[in-house]
């Protein structure tokens, strides 16, 4: 395994500017654990920050006068504002989104907001969601041709599963994946554990 | 903390009464990650103190008032167990002694952890003592730090803990629970890894100046052992397969 970095060590000797580092008297150092592959520093485990575009799932909690109150694995709730998106929805019905707009104490909208069908949502790690996509979306496209569900993958940590398909396989393959998320070759392996557990 | 005619013989041939050198730890084990809903824990045996720590957060702040719109609210909730130690411990909740515990963790872990990057949010740290042996406030110190490196919330450092004191005339590091309370001095003292600045530092009894510098010292070399056991703890916890789960 690389080089594992731990908060406050040293990361690069000069000043870069990267996820999970800061910069103090010329040097770079680490705010979370991370490792080195490439000479580029590669965060482990790191608290999710909604930006602008990132793909959300989530669910209406609330109707209000400015929109619908949405919980987003955050530690405030987003907001889907009805003037911009015209939509009605159901209390605990789920959405699939964009991030539309954050402010710089973590207020969010959402936008190109899509209703999504009864069905199952798991919290995983928003860290290990990378990994879950994989590259060009590769990993999730093979979960989803071999169990045959419908997958939407949000950025903040929530997974929804639709419920024709093989739910079962779908939630062992994202365990399997959260587990050995720092390994490399993930794709193979996880295209091999399908084969085997159709 | 029992009277002098309980005095146990703390030194002999050149020994602590554990056995132990001046300078030696006791035995300390750290696993990272053994809590399933917290985002981030850890657990700590170190001598006879067996500590479990539980870091929830960045979540919404409760109550919403106490809310700062610049940076995120850190609170820290020491406890001791019923059961933890033969004496009264615990037996009614949050007392003086836990209060200022908390008090001075929350202190030292609000200068590492950057706060600044999740307004208006608290961040929760849960340390309970299973069972104490003197030294729990470092034993704390320990766990909360690997526990808020496994959450993955950003830090400037980490956070190392030793005690260091003076058992009849000795400057030792680590005390236990006899040489607490029976030896002149005890100093809970924690520093930051990288810059060694000093975050926490607590005295009971007295020392000379010298003996104060001389103790820092060596509380420096002892914070340096733990660390590695601490940055141990976060590298395993990643080798063979996280423990890291989900709900479904």
């Amino acid at each position: 395994m690389e080089k594992m970095i731990l908060p406050g060590e040293v990361v690069w000797g000069r000043e870069v500017s990267a996820s999970g580092t800061y910069l103090h008297e010329g040097k770079t150092y680490a705010t979370v654990m991370g490792m080195m592959r490439e000479e580029k520093f590669i965060p482990l485990q790191m608290t999710y920050k909604p930006k602008v575009g990132d793909n959300v799932v989530g669910i209406v909690v609330e109707e209000r006068r400015a929109g619908y109150s949405t919980d987003l694995n955050l530690p405030y709730n987003g907001m889907i504002p009805t003037r911009k998106v015209r939509i009605t929805l159901d209390m605990g019905g789920m959405v699939y989104g964009k991030i539309a707009w954050v402010d710089e104490v973590g207020n969010v909208d959402i936008g190109e907001v899509d209703r999504l069908p009864p069905g199952k949502i798991i919290t995983v790690p928003p860290s290990k969601v990378p990994r879950i996509i994989g590259k060009k979306s590769s990993m999730l496209n093979q979960i989803r041709e071999k169990s045959g569900c419908s997958i939407f993958v949000g950025n903040n940590g929530y997974i929804w599963i639709g419920t024709r398909g093989n739910v079962p396989l779908v939630l062992k393959a994202i365990r399997l994946i959260i587990e050995n998320a720092h390994t490399s070759g993930l794709t193979d392996v996880v295209a091999k554990y399908l084969e085997d557990n159709k | 903390m029992g009277g002098s005619a309980d005095k146990p013989v703390l030194f002999q041939d050149g020994k602590r009464i554990d056995g132990r050198a001046l300078d030696e730890l006791r035995p300390l084990k750290i696993v990272a990650g053994v809590l399933k809903e917290a985002e981030g824990s850890a657990y700590v045996e170190w001598g006879g103190n067996k500590v479990i720590c539980g870091v929830y957060g960045p979540r919404e702040c409760i109550p919403k008032h106490d809310a700062n719109p610049y940076k995120a609210l850190m609170k820290c909730r020491y406890t001791m167990s019923p059961f933890a130690s033969l004496e009264e411990h615990g037996r009614s909740g949050p007392n003086r002694r836990s209060t200022e515990i908390s008090k001075v963790i929350k202190e030292a872990f609000d200068s590492v952890v950057m706060t600044g990057e999740f307004p208006k949010t608290q961040i929760d740290i849960y340390v309970d003592v299973l069972q104490a042996e003197g030294g729990t406030r470092i034993a704390a110190i320990a766990a909360a730090t690997v526990a808020l490196a496994s959450a993955g919330l950003p830090m400037k450092d980490m956070i190392s803990s030793v005690a260091v004191g003076k058992v009849d005339g000795h400057l030792v590091v680590d005390l236990g629970k006899a040489e607490d309370n029976f030896g002149e001095s005890d100093m809970p003292i924690a520093f930051k890894h990288r810059s060694k600045e000093i975050v926490l530092m607590q005295m009971d009894g007295r020392l000379t100046p010298e003996e104060l510098g001389a103790n820092i010292d060596a509380a420096i070399e002892g914070a340096e052992k733990v660390y590695a056991l601490q940055a141990e703890a976060l590298r395993k916890s990643y080798e063979v397969t996280e423990k890291q789960e989900f709900r479904m």
